[in-house]
C-alpha cells in the first residue's frame, strides 16, 4: 500500500514573490516561515511524487469548455507560462513530471466516479504551480510533480462536499492503485481570502482566514463544513477565496488530522491573506 | 458583483485568453486595438465598455472578474515589482466609481 507521507496547504499569491521586498517585516516573516517549513518538511518526508491540487486561473481552457480537474501528465513541467513571467517575477523552472502516476490517477479517479481531464502537454502554469515550486525549490529535488488544476472560479465549480468525495477517492486510489512502496505527498495550493479583479481587490477578510487556518490545523472537518461554506468563501472575496477548496481533497485524503500553521498576514498589497498548514501524518 | 451576472458567452473572455496565449495579439492590441476587437463577435455594448475602459459595465454584462483583472493589466501594465499597482488601482476605481479604498503602498 502506497503511503501518504506529506500533506500541506498554502496560498500562492504572486505578490508574495513580486512584492516580497516591499512588504513589512512581520508579513515577510509569515511568508518565509511558512514556505521554509513546507520546504524542509517536504524534503524530510522524501515523497517519490507530490500531487499538487492547484487552481486553474482560466489559463488552460476556454471558459466555455472548462474542466473541473485537469491532470498534467507531461514528463516535465516548466513555468511560469510566458505571459505570466512579467506578472510574477519569479525564476524559470522545470520540475520532473510523473506520467505513470498522473495517468494512473486519471484512470483511478475515472473508475471511482470522479470526472477528471488529462493533458500530456506542458500545462500553462501561473502562480498556482510556480509559487509552490519556486518557494520550495521542488525542481532541485528528486521529487516528481503531478499537477491537478482545479476549477474554483468558473461557476458552477465543485462544492466543498464534492471536493471531499474527490479526496476520499484519492485516498482509495493511493492505497490500492499505486505501487506498494511508493511515498506520496499532497499539497493544496490556493486561497486565502482575496477577490482578484473584483471591486474588493484590496480587501482581505482576516476573520475568515484565521478561522479557516484554525479549523484546518485542528483537523476538525465537521466544523469546517459548517463554517467554511462556499457562500462564506464568496463573502470573503468572490472568485478567489474559494481557491481554498483545493485544500479540501488533501484534507479528505488524510482524514481528521491536526496540523501546524506558521502565522498569518493580511497585508493589503499582497491582495490575499497569507498563511499555510502542514498536517501531522 | 456576484455570480448572478456572470455570462460565460461574452467574447471578451476569448479576447483576454488569446492575449495571454499569444504575444503577437498582445502587441497588436497596444498598437491597433480596434483591429483586434474587430475579430471578436462582441455586442456593441461589450465593445463600447472595453473602448471606454468601463469595467463596471463589463462586469454588469457578465465578464468574469479574473479575466477582467487580466484585461486591466494588458491595458495598464503588469509589472511584478510594482505589483501591477497602476492596473489594479485603475480597475478598482472604475468598478467603484472612486478611489478612496486604494492603499498607498
Amino acid at each position: 500500500m502506497a503511503e501518504i507521507v506529506f500533506a500541506a496547504g498554502a496560498p500562492h499569491a504572486p505578490a508574495i514573490v513580486g512584492l516580497f521586498d516591499k512588504a513589512p517585516d512581520e508579513s515577510r516573516k509569515v511568508v518565509t516561515d511558512t514556505y521554509t517549513a513546507i520546504s524542509r518538511e517536504l524534503r524530510d518526508a522524501r515523497p517519490d511524487v507530490l500531487i499538487v491540487f492547484a487552481n486553474d486561473h482560466l489559463a488552460n481552457s476556454r471558459i466555455t469548455f472548462y474542466p473541473d480537474f485537469l491532470i498534467g501528465t507531461a514528463p516535465e513541467h516548466s513555468g511560469p507560462h510566458e505571459w505570466f513571467q512579467e506578472w510574477i517575477g519569479c525564476r524559470d523552472y522545470t520540475a520532473k513530471g510523473n506520467p505513470d502516476v498522473a495517468k494512473a490517477l486519471f484512470q483511478g479517479m475515472t473508475r471511482r466516479g470522479v470526472r477528471m481531464s488529462a493533458r500530456d502537454e506542458n500545462l500553462k502554469f501561473d502562480d498556482n504551480i510556480s509559487v509552490p515550486v519556486t518557494m520550495t525549490n521542488l525542481d532541485q529535488t528528486d521529487i516528481t510533480l503531478v499537477p491537478v488544476l482545479q476549477n474554483c472560479t468558473v461557476p458552477p465549480f465543485p462544492s466543498a462536499e464534492r471536493c471531499f468525495e474527490v479526496g476520499h477517492a484519492l485516498r482509495d486510489f493511493i492505497e490500492k492503485d499505486l505501487p506498494a512502496d511508493m511515498r506520496v505527498g499532497l499539497f493544496g495550493s490556493g486561497g486565502l481570502s482575496h477577490e482578484p479583479g473584483g471591486v474588493r481587490y484590496y480587501k482581505i477578510d482576516e476573520e475568515f482566514d484565521r478561522k479557516f487556518l484554525e479549523l484546518c490545523a485542528k483537523g476538525d472537518h465537521k466544523t469546517l463544513f459548517k463554517e467554511i461554506t462556499v457562500d462564506r468563501m464568496e463573502e470573503a472575496g468572490i472568485g478567489g477565496t474559494a481557491e481554498v477548496l483545493s485544500w479540501f481533497p488533501v484534507m479528505a485524503a488524510i482524514g481528521e488530522r491536526p496540523g501546524r500553521s506558521f502565522g498569518y498576514t493580511g497585508w493589503p498589497s499582497f491582495r490575499c491573506g497569507i498563511g499555510g498548514v502542514i498536517w501531522d501524518l | 458583483m456576484a455570480w448572478e451576472k456572470f455570462n460565460p458567452n461574452l467574447a471578451a473572455h476569448d479576447l483576454v485568453q488569446d492575449m495571454k496565449w499569444n504575444p503577437e495579439i498582445r502587441k497588436e492590441f497596444k498598437t491597433n486595438e480596434a483591429a483586434v476587437l474587430d475579430r471578436y463577435k462582441m455586442s456593441p455594448e461589450e465593445r463600447k465598455a472595453i473602448k471606454e475602459r468601463d469595467f463596471r459595465k463589463l462586469y454588469d454584462l457578465g465578464m468574469h472578474p479574473y479575466l477582467g483583472g487580466q484585461l486591466s493589466r494588458f491595458i495598464w501594465g503588469n509589472d511584478a515589482g510594482k505589483g501591477a499597482v497602476e492596473a489594479s488601482n485603475k480597475l478598482v476605481a472604475s468598478l467603484q466609481g472612486h478611489s478612496r479604498d486604494i492603499p498607498e503602498n
